[in-house]
């Protein structure tokens, strides 16, 4: 039976290997575009790998070196369990192939213990671009021993297994929920957001647990809150042992080692028992659709052009928990972010964010636009609907419209998206922050600007690097060069920037900061919509 | 259970929410040599009928057998006989033809002479050998049907159950289709397909069955069914009487 599961795992890499494609495709077009996926992807994992190891440095310098193996852990086994949580539904359930599948001689579990591992293997790279700097980094400034090298290399294959197992259970759990309902996409988007919610909110919820031990010192309070933030997450702490054990040659490593392990493997052992039990019966459920059949022609309502493609695409949004979710939780979050500034108050919101630093009240204020921007333009709609067309890009290519209208109608829907919650956002923040109504103004410009920037930059990225031919919309929508090459550069030139906006606001006039921010971006902003013109015309 | 029966479907009905039946105490047999055909509207319960069959699809009563096996207790063992095929294969886009007819073999674990046997044999009754080294994504809508067919039939199923099978494919392919059928047949093996090619199934099926909003509501050799009339007008005739 094994050996089958692997054969399965092995076609489900090989369906979706880039190096397939390049192979035997006949497209030099396709090829070229494969190597420019594979050039992008080098540059991000060289982004993570130096990220990671500069952290470690950071924390040697702060006199906590030893804190790395359990921060490594705790990391890797967030974003696992974010990412997979995300993917769950197209992945692991509701996938596109899943009729021709479960037709082969594979038991239930047998299919989704491949599809686990198959996603496994995936996000795999992202993972070990994490964890391996790190490793390099404690071995080299902590002076381990040989023997941490080979045991933290084995057991960071486990570290991301048990938070995945986690969040698939609950995915599986949810989608059991909502499979129960009329609406169950709509049941399944929302639980789903609300966990992601109280995942984003876990990190102060720990951290709130954490302090009341009251630790004065920051190194010390960093080193503590690591230490214990192991003991609230056993497998982290089990790696640490583990790791910081075989770094001074001791034999307490094992015990750490072999209690990763076999949890690992128990764990995956009873979490594919129990979803291969209902996996046919789930995947039955998600797939029916009720059908009313009671609908009587009245009187339809006429739309431009633009509206009609707009409103397709809030349909395409709308219909898929993994779209919506990446698609639109920028927009949640700054509502969220809106009414908790109002609330609480943006001074509160602050404290809580950096942590209590010391901020004199109003520094932040000229960077309301991009502290809003951060969160709408983490993602855009635009990046990744050229290449949901998918199979029926034939409709719009059909249609007697050309690709620029096509292409404007995605933009529309984008700015129909992100700007009332831009507006939104940042008259909340700065009717918490007395913002004076000038500013307000000059910030309310600057997100309008940001977010047109935002949806045509991600146009650009998403007509270049357009793929029509995915097996499942999760490649397109959360691993896609598109999105890759938008995402990483946008979000950290936004933080770099909110830092800069800062620091000016100190030494020259923070009105003059926001009009040459607005002047770059409204440029910015007009180049990539330029750029979109140029691209349809191709 | 008679020892030729291939298929056999006992009160079959699947409910969905709200206590709806997409299928309603569905019973039919489908004995070694019959090429049975399932016709009715869109919607009426072919597709839901035919995926439950090929243990894709959960249900909510009676039991499905092949070849004496249960679908919900012995899945295993009724795939490795059955063979299915779908009316809009999604395969894998991005493996090439022969890497997908590999992964199939692999999986019911053909021995490499025969798998290249069959392979070489259906590549070219359906004139798509030469295309097998091309990514599938490179397919047109035909092609994929193509290899779809033979993938069903790399492992010779006792049971092999199609939905919408002539859809998409051209003339010459749809009289290969046909020829393969009724080989199939001879050879002791059972066809079960969904079609709304009404002159196809006369022509092809030698039993039938017409479903209407999830029930049979007529069922037998086409000889009985049709009498002296056309399998058109019967089809009309109980569609509009029931």
């Amino acid at each position: 039976m094994r050996s089958k599961n692997l054969l399965l795992l092995r076609a489900l890499l090989k369906s979706s290997s880039m190096w397939n494609i390049r192979k035997y495709s006949k497209d030099g077009k396709k090829r070229g575009r494969v190597l420019g996926g594979f050039f992008g992807f080098a540059m991000l994992y060289l982004m993570v790998v130096v990220y990671s190891f500069f952290g470690c440095f950071g924390l040697y310098a702060l006199d906590s070196i030893e804190v790395v193996p359990v921060m490594a852990a705790l990391t890797v086994s967030a974003l696992a369990f974010v990412f997979t949580f995300i993917k769950t539904n197209g992945y692991l359930l509701n996938f596109k192939e899943y009729d021709m599948l479960m037709a082969l001689p594979f038991r239930p579990k047998d299919v989704a213990a491949c599809k686990f591992e198959y996603m496994y293997l995936k996000t795999l790279p992202w993972y070990l671009s994490l964890s391996l700097p790190m490793m390099v980094g404690y071995g080299y400034f902590g002076k381990t021993g040989w023997l941490m090298y080979p045991v933290w290399i084995m057991l960071g294959f486990f570290v991301p297994v048990i938070p995945m197992l986690a969040a698939s259970l609950l995915g599986f759990l949810i989608a059991k929920a909502s499979s129960g309902f009329k609406k169950k996409n709509m049941i399944q988007t929302l639980l789903t957001i609300v966990f992601v919610m109280l995942a984003l909110s876990l990190r102060y919820i720990i951290e709130a647990i954490i302090r009341k031990n009251q630790v004065v010192n920051v190194t010390e309070q960093a080193t503590a809150m690591m230490e214990q933030a192991g003991r609230y997450y056993a497998p982290a702490g089990w790696f640490a042992e583990a790791v910081q054990h075989s770094g001074r040659m001791e034999i307490g490593a094992l015990s750490g080692a072999l209690l990763l392990v076999g949890t690992t493997i128990v764990l995956f052992e009873l979490v594919f028992l129990l979803v291969g039990k209902y996996y046919r019966q789930l995947n039955s459920a998600l797939q029916s659709h009720a059908a009313k059949r009671n609908f009587r022609v009245a009187s339809q309502k006429r739309n431009s052009v633009y509206n009609a493609i707009a409103f397709k695409e809030w349909k395409r949004l709308t219909a898929s928990t993994t779209y919506f979710v990446n698609g639109a939780m920028g927009e949640i979050l700054t509502a969220v972010l809106g009414i908790a500034v109002l609330i609480v108050g943006m001074d509160r919101v602050v404290a809580i964010v950096t942590q209590n630093a010391p901020i004199p009240k109003g520094i932040l204020n000229p960077s309301i636009p991009l502290i809003v921007y951060f969160l709408i333009g983490l993602m855009t709609t635009t990046v990744c609907s050229p290449s949901l067309e998918g199979k029926n890009y034939w409709i719009v290519q059909s249609l007697p419209m050309t690709k620029k209208t096509l292409y404007q109608g995605k933009l529309l829907f984008q700015l129909y998206l992100s700007v009332p919650f831009t507006i939104f956002g940042i008259v909340c923040m700065s009717i918490s922050a007395h913002v004076a109504v000038l500013d307000l103004v000059l910030y309310l410009l600057l997100g309008v600007v940001l977010c047109i920037f935002s949806a045509s930059w991600g146009l650009v990225c998403g007509i270049k690097h357009m793929r029509l031919d995915w097996e499942n919309e999760v490649e397109v929508v959360k691993q896609g060069a598109a999105v890759m090459i938008y995402m990483f550069p946008n979000m950290f030139i936004t933080m770099g920037l909110i830092v800069l906006v800062v620091w000016l606001g100190t030494v020259v006039n923070p009105t003059m900061v926001t009009l040459a921010l607005l002047a770059v971006a409204s440029i910015l902003a007009a180049l990539s919509y330029a750029k979109v013109m140029r691209l349809v015309k191709e | 259970m008679e020892t030729n029966t291939i298929l056999d479907i006992k009160g079959y009905t699947k409910s969905y929410g709200g206590g709806k039946k997409a299928a309603d105490n569905v019973s039919l047999s489908v004995q070694a040599g019959d090429i049975y055909g399932f016709i009715g509207h869109n919607g009426a319960g072919k597709s839901t009928t035919i995926r439950a069959v090929v243990g894709v699809l959960d249900f909510t009563e009676g039991d499905i057998y092949i070849d004496g096996h249960s679908v919900k207790d012995e899945a295993l063992a009724c795939k490795n006989v059955t063979a299915y095929i779908p009316d809009n294969p999604d395969l894998y886009e991005n493996l090439t033809g022969i890497q997908y007819l590999n992964f199939i073999a692999d999986v019911f674990g053909i021995e490499e002479a025969t798998r290249q046997e069959h392979i070489k044999k259906y590549g070219d009754m359906f004139e798509i050998t030469e295309a097998l080294g091309d990514l599938i994504s490179s397919y047109s809508h035909g092609m994929k049907q193509k290899v779809a067919i033979i993938s069903a039939l790399i492992h010779e199923p006792k049971l092999m159950v199609l939905d919408e099978p002539f859809v998409g494919l051209d003339p010459k392919a749809s009289f290969t289709l046909k020829q393969i059928m009724h080989e199939m047949c001879e050879q002791g093996a059972a066809v079960f397909f969904s079609t709304h090619v009404l002159d196809v199934a006369e022509k092809l099926c030698n039993k039938v069955a017409i479903i209407k909003q999830g029930k049979i509501i007529a069922a037998g050799t086409m000889e009985e069914l049709t009498g002296d009339q056309s399998l058109e007008e019967v089809f009309l005739e109980v569609e509009d009487e029931k």
